[in-house]
């Protein structure tokens, strides 16, 4: 077999997995990570906003409700340049499989929403290495509601009520999500995501998840 | 859709935004609030706001500068952040009143800083794109070996001041005059890009005084507003 290069040029490899709060990425990248971890690599996760010191920030002016919308991409934006710095990049160099839970393409998907342009938003990540995998977990709307509904509950910023979308918060929920959603089409072709329709069961989707890293690991 | 800067284009509200720019020690500090006093003394509406404020993220910068924990990028970003949430919440509200905007430092200080960390000049530069285009901009030119001696003259070179994140040197004198050197070349190419009105730092209080009261005047004139 070829040894795969990786398309950063570090030793390790990137996998990303994206899709909208329950579309069910959590669950796949455990599963992913044993798989891995199976195969004899070294797997390291990380997940949005994480990073030490500044997603404390977030979470913080989140609470308080203090953010808008540029100040909510650049706090995000801070927050990952901190973690590809301090945790991605090093695990690349050591050559792990990296599995991380959003990538810039959520910045992207919400932060357009919110009326930023992306072309700004492109420059602002525009030294995130380019991953080996993108994986999308699509489920529509009407899933999502209620996947959402039956365990977190629906919050605030995952309804875009920040933006004022609607006073009822169920439809709120349901454009922004809507609209994230289209954010997400958009850029399966661009940046040639691999879609997989998030609402097959948990093994039937962990079984084409693997199938296709199977393409870039030595197994 | 190409994304047009803010920062090249006049703002068209109608207050008045007036910022001093230059490394520490030039004295723009004591020349915006001897100004300001004279502006109030007019009855003019002035708001006054400085770099990294924001009540949202100046904590946590201030925390992790101490720990020295962030990458000239991530640097970089915070204190975009601190902007945008001053550019929001203070500066454009207080333009769209008919406020004259006095502010300590702008943009172009992290365009200075950061490129002199080795971040990217083009990156910061469209990070910054949502900022409004100011009035007038002083910049104040001193030397690094003036802004040493009147910033460190009882006290050593703080951490970040001096550069040593860089690790340029290992002696904080040294090592703040090799940094302020740079923030005051990337300053230097900014004049004309961005039209700084440059002035001698070394000249006296009074004659920088009546120096930026000139070229205030020429601006609220334009402005139509008579003092």
């Amino acid at each position: 077999m070829t040894q795969y290069k990786s398309k950063h040029g570090y030793e390790g490899l990137l996998i990303v997995i994206e899709g909208t709060d329950g579309s069910g990425k959590s669950t796949q990248i455990e599963r992913l990570k044993r798989w891995i971890e199976d195969q004899s690599y070294g797997v390291m996760v990380s997940e949005w906003k994480t990073s030490k010191f500044i997603a404390d920030a977030i979470n913080d002016a989140k609470d308080r409700n203090l953010l808008n919308a540029t100040t909510f991409s650049l706090l995000y934006a801070a927050d990952f340049a901190d973690r590809l710095e301090q945790v991605i990049i090093p695990a690349l160099k050591a050559g792990f499989v990296v599995i991380l839970d959003r990538y810039i393409y959520t910045a992207y998907a919400r932060d357009v929403v919110r009326g930023h342009n992306i072309e700004w938003l492109k420059n602002l990540y525009d030294y995130a290495p380019e991953p080996d995998m993108v994986f999308y977990l699509d489920v529509p709307v009407e899933i999502l509601l209620k996947r959402i509904i039956g365990t977190t509950g629906l919050d605030y910023w995952e309804s875009g009520r920040d933006i004022g979308l609607s006073s009822d918060f169920y439809k709120s929920f349901q454009i922004y999500q809507g609209k994230c959603l289209d954010e997400y089409q958009k850029m399966i072709k661009e940046y040639g995501f691999i879609s997989i329709d998030g609402t097959l069961s948990e093994k039937e989707i962990h079984k084409k998840i693997i199938s296709k890293v199977k393409d870039i690991l030595e197994v | 859709m190409k994304y047009k800067s803010r920062l090249n284009q006049p703002h068209n509200l109608p207050g008045v935004l007036i910022c001093v720019e230059g490394i520490d020690g030039s004295g723009k500090s004591t020349q915006l609030a001897i100004l300001r006093d004279w502006l109030k003394s007019r009855k003019q509406d002035v708001i006054f706001t400085e770099w990294n404020s924001s009540d949202l993220i100046s904590q946590t910068t201030k925390l992790a500068k101490k720990k020295n924990l962030l990458s000239p990028r991530t640097f970089s970003l915070l204190h975009a952040v601190d902007f945008a949430d001053r550019l929001e919440q203070i500066i454009i509200p207080a333009l769209k009143a008919g406020f004259i905007v006095l502010a300590d430092r702008y943009v172009y200080t992290a365009f200075a800083r950061d490129v002199a960390r080795g971040v990217d000049r083009d990156w910061v530069r469209k990070v910054y794109g949502f900022a409004v285009k100011p009035d007038l901009t002083l910049y104040f030119r001193v030397s690094e070996d003036v802004s040493l001696e009147r910033i460190c003259s009882n006290r050593s070179p703080k951490f970040y001041e001096a550069g040593m994140d860089l690790k340029i040197s290992n002696d904080p004198y040294e090592s703040y005059k090799i940094f302020q050197k740079r923030v005051n070349d990337e300053y230097k190419k900014m004049i004309q890009e961005y039209d700084l009105v440059e002035i001698d730092a070394n000249e006296s209080i009074h004659k920088k005084q009546v120096f930026f009261r000139e070229e205030v005047q020429k601006i609220l004139t334009k402005k139509g507003i008579i003092l």
